[in-house]
């Protein structure tokens, strides 16, 4: 088996993964810096954002703005001390990226623009028309190029991560393109394997979102946190999920049911404001969770359109007229035309909520180091605790830059430092220990493929632990998640050989997949109450309830069992928690009607 | 739903010498995409078929293929446009490593090499450089390339002489040239002026053709011309112990 | 070892596989005519220095029905090589107008208009010196 060593290696080349390489390389030049990742880097998901990132711009904004906004955009489960530093850091990211040559959309004057969002009280989202994180891949690989210590591994799989007494010296990959196993060593590992929302069905992810580190770091004892947090982005086309950006609304779209009515105002979003006069925080700028659960009521109380993809809302943008929305929506006048075949600027798009983010991952300090030492995790698939129940839009393209720093600098501080390095035998033997899934799936003679278990687990999910869930829904798709972890042990494979088996590597990403979403119905098992993307049906549960659930919940991986849910307090040090307020005027929230 | 036969390109290396063809039968209506397509044959038919593909929005650049023999992202084709059958194979001119995927590596050396990141001499502290929408206007095309490598597979130079930098990467070095807050030019002259760069395209211009995103590296590459032109000339006139990385700006 | 990267091979018939690259060498091949329309008039040449008999030899050369053949189709070749190349300049040479580009449209027009111009000016030079005759 070939063997590398690095200083620092980094899982993972999207946002996150690029800019902590680009900052372990930069916090000590002479370290050898090493990029693993299952992709070519600009083919990670970071790629898909749309709408753009989120900093405190103009002069009647203020951190503290957007400090509140954050933290009750996260229903009060955001660590507050997280959120300080988030946004006391944002500017000067975005900043950097400007300096490395990311093209932001610019005022007449040359100085940036920055657009409404949704749940923000000012607008303070920076964007590159609407392809703002495919500029800001791209601008973070190519910037990358520039450092000759950066190795890169591409298309390169993660298969395990080699642990030992809470220390972890490396992992275990795939080169994909030959099917051979390569061991890295590594002063410390970042990982930054991004989000997990391929377990469902209806999806804005693409199909390498299959929560990779967070399934490996919690077989290896660290928690995963805030799992059943999962965000339905209020607008993907049917069918697909294809994301079509928040900006469409923060440039003044407009959502409207069968009736053509903005049915937003009866959900605590409103009043109406007028056709192309946006405000911030009411109506269709809400927040992510607010949108999809009100869509969740339109449909049942049946005024939702029926679609041949199934049943949606419209998305009306035509007020904006062709010239504004080429300008600031191009791409998504070209995805509307190219997957639902409508022209955004003469008829409204079909749209309907999909899994877009997963709040939770795998549990940080504010420094974004695990529990095991040597490990550190940024990005979608970590918790560093700055989303807390529901996310806003624009914050995660900046949390890649901002916590994509301090990991790296992290994982290069401690790799400059001298660590006591694995023995052969210690490797061989945890190297060993990571080959046995790898073994069991190659020589298993059973039945089961992997494509159905897989269809099985997204449609339970999307069954039992969806916008809206409740006691019965999650036994029974926790039960189903059980008999697919049986039959995974029955799978058998169509491709034996080494290059390129995209079959294997499916196969080992559904073993992922079963465990994140334990842990995610586990999770939203066990919270009984409602908050942000949370939301339990039974009559007693659908309150935010802060005596016993204002914490955090944390999933430990139990072998042969089901996951073990503990709970860890809130920094809720510079904000004690309030109602959530959006729309014009101060309304309380209506709690879901019950119809079924 | 209605079916349709296609016939598929297929490489095992480490079973076939040379690929062969084999034909597939597919159910579609009129969302499905040429990459839905594999996916069924991959998940019901045959499941060692290899292919690339992630955001399955046309942004991620995994998964180009020929597609009657035109470079096309499966994502973005539809089977409804094909009544009269498919044929899929990997993207042309570069070596193919099993069924639809291929080796990027080249491209990806070719990306490399001309030095594609913003080479400034001092940004303004804490703050961002000025910029107007018209300074914007003049490279933003050029920064819209998802490194699909359709262009490539378009590309007979490329074809025939693999070290050709390629309409992407030329396109990548011209954006960066043409950014107002970019001073590294001279750098990356030296790699555009070579028989590699501007010069080993003769224009077929089929590149923008193919290009899913509009980017036209065609134009790019034809731009480059003139700034090789331009830079030849300047040197002539250039006192001969001038610093060029100085000067040159 | 797994790896066994097949490099398809480029058949010297590359060229007839696509409509575009057929178009491309059609393109390219307007240099043939162009280049015995070059030929024809370094011969007019030669022959005007030689005298007088050599200049009439000349152009009885040029009326033989082959002759007049090829040129006209260097005429056609010219034309067609100058209408891809006006189309092919507003890439090559964008002009632009603040954040806009000048459309592609109007620098092709402009190009013929300017054609006109020459052949228009040629026509009455020439016109002129028949009239002096």
């Amino acid at each position: 088996m070939q063997q590398l060593t690095t200083d620092v290696l980094v899982v993972g080349g999207g946002g996150a993964g690029l800019r902590s390489a680009i900052a372990a390389s930069e916090a000590n030049p002479r370290l050898s810096v090493t990029l693993l990742s299952k992709v070519y880097p600009m083919r990670s998901h970071t790629v898909a954002a749309e709408g753009g990132a989120a900093a405190v711009t103009l002069s009647h904004d203020s951190l503290q703005a957007h400090f509140d906004d954050t933290v009750a955009g996260s229903d009060w489960l955001a660590e507050q001390g997280v959120v300080d530093y988030f946004v006391k850091h944002a500017f000067d990211e975005l900043v950097q990226l400007e300096h490395w040559g990311c093209p932001w959309s610019r005022q007449q004057s040359g100085e940036l623009q920055v657009r409404r969002f949704g749940g923000m009280k000012t607008e303070r989202t920076w964007f590159a028309a609407d392809k703002t994180g495919f500029h800001i891949l791209h601008t973070l690989f190519q910037t990358s190029l520039k450092y000759p210590q950066i190795n890169r591994l591409d298309e390169y799989f993660l298969l395990d991560l080699l642990v030992h007494e809470q220390r972890c010296y490396g992992v275990l990959a795939i080169e994909i393109a030959s099917g051979e196993l390569v061991r890295i060593v590594a002063g410390a590992v970042v990982l930054a394997t991004g989000g997990a929302g391929r377990v469902y069905q209806f999806n804005t992810n693409g199909g390498i979102v299959t929560g990779d580190g967070m399934a490996l770091a919690y077989r290896h004892g660290v928690a995963l946190r805030d799992m059943e947090f999962v965000q339905y982005h209020p607008t993907g086309l049917p069918g697909s999920g294809i994301l079509i950006t928040e900006a469409c609304r923060g440039e003044g779209g407009i959502l409207l049911n069968k009736d053509g009515y903005r049915y937003l105002q009866d959900y605590g979003l409103g009043p109406e404001t007028p056709l192309g006069q946006p405000q911030n925080k009411t109506m269709e700028l809400g927040p992510r969770d607010k949108l999809s659960q009100a869509f969740w009521h339109e449909q049942q109380q049946g005024r939702t359109i029926q679609h041949p993809q199934g049943e949606v809302v419209h998305l009306d943008l035509r007020h904006l007229g062709q010239r504004y929305l080429l300008e600031r929506l191009p791409f998504i006048c070209e995805l509307a035309k190219a997957y639902v075949n409508v022209d955004p600027v003469k008829s409204p798009i079909p749209i309907r909520p999909a899994v877009h983010y997963t709040m939770g991952g795998i549990l940080t300090d504010a420094n974004c180091a695990t529990s095991i030492a040597g490990l550190y995790a940024v990005g979608e698939c970590a918790s560093v605790g700055l989303h807390g129940a529901n996310r806003l839009g624009s914050n995660s393209l900046t949390e890649l830059l901002v916590f994509g720093k301090v990991a790296g600098r992290e994982a290069a501080r401690v790799a400059s430092k001298p660590h006591s390095a694995a023995t052969d035998p210690l490797l061989s033997s945890l190297t060993e220990q990571a080959l046995a899934p790898l073994k069991r799936l190659q020589n298993s003679k059973g039945t089961e493929r992997w494509h159905e278990l897989r269809q099985q687990l997204a449609a339970s999910m999307e069954q039992g632990c969806g916008i809206y869930r409740s006691e019965a829904g999650l036994q029974q798709t926790l039960a189903t998640l059980g008999q697919l972890k049986q039959r995974y042990q029955q799978l058998r494979l169509g491709d034996t050989g080494k290059a390129f088996n995209t079959e294997l590597l499916h196969a080992l990403e559904l073993g992922f997949g079963l465990d994140v979403a334990e842990a995610m119905c586990q999770a939203a098992l066990e919270r009984k109450e409602s908050r942000g993307a949370h939301q339990r049906q039974e009559p007693s549960l659908t309150k935010r309830n802060d005596q016993d659930f204002l914490r955090h919940s944390l999933a430990f991986y139990q072998t042969g069992s089901e996951a073990r849910i503990e709970w860890q307090a809130v920094d809720t040090s510079l904000s004690a928690p309030a109602e959530r307020r959006y729309g014009g005027q101060p309304q309380t929230d209506k709690p879901p009607k019950e119809t079924s | 739903m209605p079916s349709m036969a296609i016939q598929l390109q297929r490489y095992l290396p480490e079973r076939d010498s040379t690929p062969h063809w084999q034909a597939f039968n597919v159910e579609y209506d009129d969302s499905t995409s040429v990459l839905d397509a594999l996916e069924q044959i991959k998940a019901e038919q045959d499941s060692s078929l290899s292919y690339r593909w992630s955001c399955r929005m046309a942004i991620c650049g995994s998964c180009g293929v020929m597609v009657n023999g035109v470079p096309k992202l499966g994502c973005k084709t539809f089977l409804r446009d094909y009544p009269k059958g498919l044929q899929l194979a990997p993207l042309g001119n570069f070596p193919v490593e099993k069924d639809l995927i291929v080796d990027m590596s080249r491209f990806l050396e070719h990306l490399t090499a001309i030095k594609p990141y913003l080479i400034a001499e001092a940004a303004p502290q804490g703050q961002p450089h000025r910029q107007t929408p018209a300074q914007l206007a003049r490279y933003k095309q050029f920064s819209n390339c998802i490194n699909c490598g359709l262009c490539y597979a378009a590309c007979p130079q490329f074809g025939l002489k693999p070290d050709f930098l390629g309409p992407a990467a030329i396109a990548l070095a011209h954006r960066y040239n043409l950014d107002s807050r970019d001073s590294g030019k001279a750098e990356r002259m030296a790699q555009l002026n070579s028989d590699n760069g501007v010069w080993g395209c003769t224009f077929v211009g089929y590149c923008s053709t193919v290009c899913p995103k509009g980017v036209d590296p065609a134009a790019a590459v034809n731009q480059g011309k003139i700034a090789s032109t331009l830079d030849g000339v300047i040197q002539w006139f250039k006192p001969a112990k001038a610093s060029r990385n100085k000067e040159q700006r | 070892m797994s790896r066994k990267p097949y490099q398809p091979p480029m058949p010297a018939s590359w060229w007839l596989k696509h409509p575009a690259y057929r178009f491309y060498m059609l393109r390219e091949a307007t240099v043939l005519p162009l280049l015995f329309f070059v030929a024809s008039l370094l011969y007019g040449l030669y022959a005007l220095g030689q005298g007088e008999s050599s200049w009439l030899q000349y152009l009885s050369w040029l009326q033989q029905p082959w002759v007049i053949a090829l040129n006209s189709l260097a005429l056609v070749a010219s034309l067609f090589h100058a209408w891809t190349f006006f189309v092919l300049f507003p890439q090559v040479m964008p002009l632009r107008l603040g954040s806009r580009t000048l459309p592609a449209w109007l620098m092709v027009s402009a190009q013929w208009a300017g054609v006109l111009l020459v052949i228009l000016a040629l026509w009455w030079l020439l016109g002129g010196m028949n009239a002096d005759a």
